[in-house]
């Protein structure tokens, strides 16, 4: 007779699998709650953008300071309009300054970046020379500090060079600056170093071994730093607010908290246009941001 | 060359510029007389240096274990699931929202009469168990720490998440496959296996996020605009505020001082990087 005790092999299999089944799914749990909690404010701006003045208002009166209570949100706006999109794009042509000025500044800080960037990333990565690891170290240091402690020194030279309240006033500090180099540089130095040799030996001009070589099999790295620099340039806050005096040549994400709760549809109508180009190239770009990011912490 | 652009850019924008506030830091604004120490001495005896420094260390001292650990304890999670990539995006989101584009989340999330306030006041009048909550003025009381923090951890634990990721990838996954055969618990291959494994990348991301502290100037304007309440001033906010008062003498000699302190930590860093 069988002993009741023990149970058959496959019920302790089944009983095994299940375990590691739940393990799984208590850690894809506890991983999906933390990311829709970090994602969670974000779902209040779609509906916020569409939402009717007047219903944002009574919902909002407790923080405008005009009655007790407490705000509500509603996630789905209960009377939609898209009264804000049309007052922001049709109405009002100031938002297509700011746009604009936005676009054009991430854009000139990111083709500088890789007129100067590139090169530099390459002689780092490509040539031994002398004091080499010297300035490859300042490179770094000057990637790591804050805009706040750089903020006199850059004040200093745009007087001198009279940039000051210029756009160039921020758009040729971010072309020098060193963290899409060492991105850059990060890149190409996952190409092999024999391919390099192999083709001088074969008399390549360095030229030739920089666009033919280089470029295709660093390109992860050169578009790790376009996507890093994209979002950092296009949330502009301190340098245009040292920087630029004249409202008319802010960026978006300058303006954008300058309207006040009592305009909450309008601001969230601005927040959805300055998100969605940052939203695309986020999607767009993602395994090369998350090889970037990991460039900065791996050892060589 | 192919440096020498590149080079010559980062001299004129970031070199010399600084070098040249150094000697100011011994100078007087006005005349440019030569005085010494008497700015670094003006620095410290400064009463919104102290409560800058103060609020600095403070802020590192919550934030940075709690980034490091979190991030660390979902890396750890994360690592063996067939989901990862959706959840580590999902992470990492917060670094394509701009700033401004929270501020008025946040607004009417965290005031005083707000949305946060409103559903803890609902919860707790619904459980009978809890004790009677009080709405909290975030904003202007110790809680504005509290909130900045929760921000600095919003924006930076999917970027942490990724480096403590390299990392694991990196450890030899046939030690610890040859520990599991044996018998080791996950408590005993965290303990042996894991955390030794980790030791360099501890060092780097405590490094990177103290680094990040510094670097957290959009989290609170983000929470409090340019003028914060005294329990989020911070040194970025003591430099930003020199500059708009004009006063270069002090504000470069606590330039100097504070790059002199990053240095160190970029040093120690910089051993490891390369």
């Amino acid at each position: 007779m069988r002993s009741r005790a023990t149970a058959p092999a496959w019920a302790v299999q089944a009983y095994g699998k299940w375990r590691k089944r739940r393990r799984a799914w208590l850690a894809t749990g506890i991983c999906v709650a933390v990311a829709a909690l970090v994602c969670a404010p974000l779902l209040m701006i779609p509906g916020g953008s569409l939402m009717d003045s007047a219903e944002m208002r009574q919902i909002l009166s407790p923080i405008l300071g005009e009655e007790k209570g407490f705000a509500a949100w509603h996630l789905i706006p209960v009377y939609p309009t898209i009264g804000h999109f049309y007052r922001l794009l049709i109405a009002s042509p100031a938002f297509y300054q700011l746009f604009w000025n936005t676009v054009g500044m991430t854009a000139a800080i990111l083709l500088g970046q890789l007129i100067v960037g590139l090169p530099s990333a390459w002689a780092f990565a490509a040539f031994r020379f002398r004091g080499r690891d010297f300035l490859f170290g300042i490179y770094v240091v000057l990637m790591l500090l804050p805009f706040q402690v750089m903020l006199l020194p850059q004040y200093i030279v745009l007087q001198k060079l009279h940039l000051y309240n210029h756009p160039a006033a921020v758009i040729l500090p971010a072309v020098f600056s060193t963290f899409p180099v060492f991105i850059m540089y990060r890149g190409f130095t996952q190409i092999d170093a024999a391919i390099l040799e192999a083709a001088r030996l074969d008399g390549a001009g360095e030229l030739q071994i920089f666009s033919y070589i280089g470029l295709p099999l660093g390109k992860m790295g050169v578009q790790a730093a376009m996507v890093l620099s994209f979002l950092e340039y296009w949330n502009l806050v301190e340098q245009p607010m040292a920087f630029l005096e004249e409202q008319a040549a802010w960026p978006l994400s300058l303006y954008l908290p300058q309207i006040t709760v009592s305009q909450a549809g309008f601001a969230f109508a601005v927040a959805v246009m300055a998100l969605i180009p940052a939203l695309f190239v986020f999607a767009l770009g993602q395994d090369a941001l998350e090889e970037g990011i990991a460039y900065i912490g791996v050892k060589m | 060359m192919f440096l020498l652009p590149g080079f010559s850019g980062v001299m004129i924008f970031y070199l010399l510029p600084f070098f040249e506030v150094v000697r100011r830091s011994f100078l007087k604004s006005g005349n440019g007389a030569f005085v010494g120490m008497d700015n670094y001495r003006a620095v410290f005896g400064n009463g919104a240096f102290a409560l800058a420094v103060r609020n600095t260390f403070l802020y590192m001292a919550a934030g940075v274990p709690l980034l490091m650990g979190i991030s660390l304890f979902l890396s750890l999670l994360l690592r063996n699931l067939l989901q990862r990539r959706k959840l580590v995006s999902a992470l990492l989101l917060p670094m394509a929202v701009p700033a401004a584009v929270m501020v008025l989340t946040l607004q009417i999330l965290i005031d005083r009469q707000g949305v946060i306030n409103g559903v803890l006041t609902h919860v707790s009048g619904k459980i009978t168990a809890l004790p009677a909550f009080t709405a909290i003025d975030y904003l202007n009381t110790g809680w504005a720490l509290a909130v900045v923090v929760c921000s600095f951890l919003w924006k930076n634990t999917g970027y942490m998440v990724i480096l403590w990721l390299a990392g694991l990838a990196a450890l030899p996954k046939e030690v610890e496959e040859a520990a599991q055969v044996d018998g080791a618990n996950r408590w005993q291959s965290w303990h042996y296996i894991i955390r030794p494994g980790l030791s360099g990348s501890f060092f780097t991301i405590g490094m990177l996020s103290v680094l990040q502290i510094f670097k957290s100037y959009r989290e609170v304007w983000m929470v409090a605009g340019s003028y914060p309440q005294e329990h989020i001033y911070f040194l970025q906010h003591l430099l930003q505020n020199w500059y708009l008062k004009l006063e270069f003498d002090r504000m470069a000699a606590l330039t100097v001082i504070m790059s002199l302190v990053l240095l160190a930590v970029c040093l120690l860093l910089q051993k490891r990087l390369e």
